[in-house]
């Protein structure tokens, strides 16, 4: 229990804190919104502040942790949002992520800033394939790809038709998630819908949902993986998530298994998963992937001082932390990356990051899974 | 919480006149008042609106969705798979805790002790925790699979993601109440009435039969239907150790509401899962009442 005594004296040195921070005027503070998870929150707090400190004498950042209250950062940029109309100021500087379209009426309010090279230079180095709007500024990412153990893959697949034929040739060592437990299983399924509709991922679009032809369309994926069914681990029975199928990979009960980078990269660096362990991307079209999108409003309290740490996460030396430290995948090109950094990813580097729409389309991809693929129904209870 | 307890205490006065009871009765009633009106609020009122709900479809009453539901071979087998595996899993487990209800009977010594605490120890167990264990255990390249490796055994198949798996779970996790409830009925047992039937020439199968069994049968029907009530309703076993397909219910539920958003479909499986355990709960009461009234 924390004393009254005790607790007094605390404000009252949070307090002094505080007024400090607001009489020294050489200091500014930004307010930061993270609703990711601990990984990124704790990488902003203890390697992205003190580098930024140093590359701006003058400007600071507080983190503000939203994970979990309320809609997270939707909220915070609602209360802005509402500061916009009424001309107060929002205490709000930059979203680290952020999807500005699901905040209802802030685009045509105005209220997020247009990114451009004028105001922050790195977007020059930015990936042409990750940028959407001006108001996005796409700064992290993550791809589903092949882990493999070379010990026992000699060979890894390059296209997906080198994968069905490796994982027939090696019953039960290949596996991945259930689709509706993990993107890493849910991407590679729709994997095989991109693969058995001419790998062309533009035929899915978030508005061309209909029944009828989602059905014939999947119906085409499916075939694909009833076929590679019985040639799965344990004779098509599924990991429940990321991390089981993760674990059956380090346990050495297969082979070979999709997983997302950031999570794969994480485990080989903290020695959960072997460090024979290679991770290998499809080049004739890549598993599905997707970036995180920072935004800052128009209105943010220092403005300038926002634009200057957009600016600094766009660095070839903070993109760099980004794959080194949470083992994400760059929002600049990797040609403006370091060439050893480069070299030493160039497997799992992607031509092009599909995408699957959410929504029906994901709906119907995943109870057709089940409904279609998973059903296992010859062993007894 | 007070003034909840005092609101539905009100209700008691109007029943003092028309009982004329003492302050006693009054004192029971009120203390009964908050659970009953609990139950009435958060459990019967909930349920009986979720079920009128799914025979409504735009505004009309209809069977459609149980239509649907009856008819898709998927839900079936999930239904059918669900039912196998809590009979399968609730029988296995009577028997095994019926054997040491049966061995602990008729021993004592160190031995048996231990052999009663390690069967109550479940009990204290998450299934979250029995789940993970299970899976480092018995999955592939285990610790089990290892020692047979030791021993020259090089066919062992996990029991992970198959039903197997959600099977060894439920039976270790059902064991202590059916240990518990047996061996306090075979305790009512008297070594005399064992002792006469041996004088009469019965053997250890016609003493089972017809002394033992007679006396705890009331005991297995109840332990039956609280474990086979708690295997069809289970999540988090099936959903670490079992299969992708089938599901039990209780991941289909979730995967139906948590990923397809379709909670129309999710009640109708709920009320044909309710529908199931209010039989085998029916039952249950049935079992209980009797007993009661044999011991008037």
């Amino acid at each position: 229990m924390l004393s009254r005594r005790h607790f007094l004296a605390s404000s009252a040195a949070l307090t002094l804190v505080a007024a400090t921070g607001v009489s020294a005027q050489d200091k500014k503070t930004l307010q930061v919104f993270i609703d990711g998870d601990t990984n990124i929150s704790g990488w902003w707090n203890d390697i992205l502040k003190p580098k930024f400190e140093a590359a701006n004498p003058g400007l600071t950042f507080n983190v503000t942790i939203t994970r979990g209250v309320a809609d997270g950062n939707g909220t915070i940029a609602a209360r802005a949002l509402a500061a916009l109309q009424s001309k107060s100021d929002p205490q709000a500087d930059y979203f680290e992520e952020i999807e500005p379209a699901s905040v209802a009426g802030s685009i045509e309010a105005g209220l997020w800033e247009e990114l451009t090279e004028a105001n922050v230079a790195n977007l020059k180095l930015v990936n042409p394939a990750a940028v959407e709007t001006p108001i996005r500024m796409p700064y992290r990412g993550s791809q589903v790809l092949i882990a493999y153990d070379s010990a026992k893959v000699a060979n890894p697949p390059k296209t997906f038709a080198d994968l069905v034929a490796w994982a027939k040739a090696n019953p039960g060592r290949f596996t991945y998630g259930r689709p509706d437990k993990g993107g890493s299983g849910s991407n590679f399924v729709v994997r095989a819908i991109h693969e058995g509709n001419g790998k062309d991922p533009s035929l899915f679009t978030k508005d061309n949902f209909d029944a009828a032809k989602a059905e014939e369309m999947l119906q085409k994926g499916w075939a694909i993986l009833k076929d590679l069914h019985p040639f799965t681990f344990g004779e098509g029975t599924y990991p429940a998530g990321n991390t089981p199928a993760l674990q059956l990979l380090a346990q050495g009960a297969v082979d070979m298994i999709p997983a997302w980078s950031d999570q794969a990269l994480q485990a080989l660096k903290q020695g959960v998963l072997p460090e024979t362990v290679k991770l290998v991307q499809l080049q004739d079209l890549a598993l599905c992937g997707g970036f995180a999108y920072s935004a800052i409003p128009s209105n943010a309290t220092d403005l300038e001082g926002a634009l200057a740490l957009a600016n600094f996460v766009l660095s070839p030396e903070t993109q760099t932390s980004v794959v080194r430290d949470i083992g994400g995948f760059p929002g600049i090109s990797w040609d403006n990356l370091p060439a050893d950094l480069k070299a030493e990813y160039i497997d799992v580097i992607p031509v092009s990051i599909p995408t699957f729409p959410s929504g029906d389309w994901s709906k119907a991809k995943n109870d057709g899974w089940y409904k279609n693929v998973a059903t296992n129904l010859t062993q007894g209870g | 919480m007070i003034r909840f307890a005092t609101k539905s205490g009100g209700h008691t006065p109007g029943q003092q006149q028309r009982t004329g009871p003492g302050q006693e009765a009054l004192a029971g009633l009120a203390l009964v008042a908050l659970p009953v009106a609990l139950l009435l609020t958060l459990t019967l009122w909930p349920t009986v609106t979720m079920v009128v709900s799914t025979f409504l479809v735009d505004g009309q009453v209809n069977a459609s969705r149980y239509v649907y539901f009856f008819s898709d071979a998927y839900s079936l087998a999930n239904l059918r798979y669900t039912m196998e595996q809590g009979l399968v899993s609730a029988l296995s487990a009577l028997a095994i805790s019926f054997g040491i209800a049966l061995y602990l009977r008729f021993s004592a010594g160190r031995i048996a002790t231990m052999i009663h605490a390690l069967s109550l120890f479940p009990l204290f167990v998450p299934s979250i925790i029995i789940s993970y264990a299970l899976v480092r255990f018995l999955g592939p390249n285990g610790l089990f699979q290892l020692l047979l490796e030791q021993v020259g055994f090089t066919h062992y198949r996990t029991p992970y993601l198959t039903p197997v798996g959600p099977f060894l779970a439920f039976v270790w996790e059902a064991l202590p109440l059916p240990v518990l409830v047996l061996s306090a009925g075979l305790t009512q047992v008297s070594d005399h009435a064992v002792e006469a039937a041996r004088d009469l020439g019965a053997g250890p199968f016609r003493i089972l039969w017809e002394v033992l069994l007679p006396q705890v049968r009331r005991s297995l029907l109840i332990a039956f239907a609280l474990i086979f009530l708690g295997i069809i309703g289970a999540y988090t076993v099936p959903y670490m150790l079992g299969p992708a397909a089938p599901e039990m219910m209780g991941v289909f539920m979730q995967r139906t509401l948590g990923n397809l958003h379709d909670a129309d479909a999710a009640q109708v499986q709920a009320v044909v899962l309710m529908v199931i355990s209010s039989v085998v709960g029916g039952f249950y009461i049935a079992t209980m009442l009797k007993s009661q009234g044999g011991e008037r």
